[in-house]
């Protein structure tokens, strides 16, 4: 099970909430693949990536609104990550009768939310943190 | 979640700053590999992670205990690193027993002669267990190595360049070996490298590092090899192939056809790379739909594959000389025209300023 321990927090109620989210999804899929219910899982992944772009959308607003001076290198950022959604869902389409797929999509899924989205929030956590901090002074 | 992470860690030493902002995660059971040249700050990671170098700037966390904040660092020997390097650093006065059993000094005697002796089951040399490390082979000693590590059921296991002291034949079973265990052992391991073939062996996730100490890329092996984000991550895996060109109606005219420029602005300089294994040569049949026709210059047998340099006799490139590899050897007795075309897979494109 994966899961959003601290050393993983922004510390930004509406994005931590989304990765939680994100989490949950993960792991809804992988036990899918564990119960061996591939139909599900394959229905599943699309949800992983619709819900991703939705999230990368709502942090890029908040981002902006709070004045944040990454914010393009960020944007740019999520861009890059289609490949990687495109090629879960590709994977997604071949887990019914590939193990080798489901392993490389459950090692995928895991990489993306953890590397590729939450380690690279990271470098904004102490910038909305601190305006957080200011706001509620 | 359980395995290694590492937040913002960035290190200079005096004012050279060798980790720009690096964040990573291992997840327990996975294999993470840090590539890049000299000098781009992999090794100064692994020591960071290992607690042998004093963090800086971020945090190190394993299994969700943090072990390295800039105020505060637990001493390596609390960690429960498991570490294998590429002089396997057994000590020579002991038994390969003895050596497996050092790190178990925590545990009665009797207990740890059989977790050692279980280990070095795994690694299969059991039946040198009373020999010392004079007697085995490099590739014997780096799975004394691997069991050592191992024994103490560490939390993260470190790898550096660990396998480059072997030969090529032992490196490729060594290896395939070490990453079995590993993987058998659900730990999380950490690897650094500079040989990409290793990387792509052993990664689930590759971070390839710049000069700079920065990632320019991150992903699975296939990703890094058949998308690299730039142009130095594209030369990382060996020689290529280069046709500089104008972008013009969002194509670049070669001679081995348009390409479609993407994401390139006509008026454009672009770069396009082409890996060895992108050129396709034939032999008459294909004709002119083919490809453009070539001159062969040379031919080397490379054992399973052959490395084949030819000249362009026509076209914007013309006289250029580019190289193909191609399955087996090539028949340079072989009679008429030979063609060369362009396999888009291998085709990576990018802006020139």
């Amino acid at each position: 099970m994966v899961e959003i321990t601290p050393s993983y927090e922004i510390e930004v109620e509406t994005i931590d909430t989304d990765h939680r989210r994100l989490v949950n999804i993960i792991n809804e899929i992988t036990q899918a693949i564990d119960d061996k219910r591939e139909e599900e899982c394959a229905r599943l992944v699309p949800d992983f990536v619709t819900f991703s772009k939705q999230h990368f959308a709502r942090e890029e607003a908040l981002l902006v609104q709070n004045g944040y001076p990454g914010v393009e290198k960020h944007r740019e950022h999520h861009a890059s990550l289609e490949g990687k959604m495109n090629t879960m869902l590709a994977l997604a389409e071949r887990v019914v009768e590939s193990a080798a797929a489901r392993d490389e999509l459950r090692k995928e899924l895991i990489f993306f939310l953890m590397d590729d989205v939450i380690n690279e929030d990271m470098d904004f956590k102490s910038f909305l943190v601190d305006a957080a901090s200011r706001e509620g002074e | 979640m359980q395995g290694l992470h590492l937040v913002g860690v960035s290190h200079a030493y005096g004012t050279t700053p060798v980790l720009d902002n690096i964040s990573l995660t291992v997840p327990a059971g996975e294999v993470v590999c840090l590539l890049g040249p000299s000098g781009s700050g992999k090794t100064t990671l692994l020591r960071i992670a290992a607690g042998m170098e004093r963090l800086q700037a971020g945090r190190v966390t394993i299994d969700e205990t943090v072990v390295a904040e800039p105020k505060s660092q637990m001493p390596p020997e609390d960690r429960r690193i498991g570490y294998m390097f590429q002089d396997y650093a057994l000590f020579p006065h002991l038994s390969v027993l003895d050596n497996v059993t050092f790190g178990l000094f925590r545990q009665d005697k009797a207990a740890a002669r059989e977790r050692a002796m279980e280990m070095l089951g795994q690694v299969g040399m059991t039946r040198h267990a009373h020999k010392h490390p004079h007697m085995l082979s490099g590739g014997q000693q780096q799975r004394v190595a691997l069991a050592r590590a191992l024994a103490p059921e560490p939390r993260l296991v470190l790898l550096d360049e660990p396998f480059s002291g072997l030969d090529t034949d032992m490196r490729a079973r060594i290896r395939e070996q070490t990453l079995t265990v590993l993987k058998r052992n659900k730990v999380a391991t950490l690897m650094v490298t500079h040989d990409p073939e290793e990387a792509m062996f052993m990664a689930d996730r590759i971070k390839v590092l710049g000069e700079n100490g920065r990632v320019l890329q991150a992903g699975r092996p296939a990703d890094i090899y058949y998308k690299p984000a730039n142009e130095y991550v594209a030369r990382l895996f060996g020689p290529m192939n280069m046709i500089d060109g104008i972008v013009e109606q969002g194509e670049l005219r070669s001679s081995f056809g348009v390409i479609a420029a993407k994401g390139v602005a006509d008026g454009q300089a672009v770069r396009v790379l082409i890996r060895p294994e992108g050129l396709i040569l034939s032999n008459g049949g294909g004709g002119r739909e083919g490809g453009t026709p070539v001159d062969i210059l040379s031919a080397h047998l490379l054992g399973d594959s052959s490395m084949v340099r030819f000249q362009v006799r026509e076209g914007v490139n013309s006289g250029e000389e580019f190289q193909v590899r191609i399955p087996g050897a090539f028949d340079l007795t072989e009679k008429g025209q030979v063609w060369a075309c362009v396999d888009l897979r291998h085709v990576f494109q990018y802006p020139q300023e």
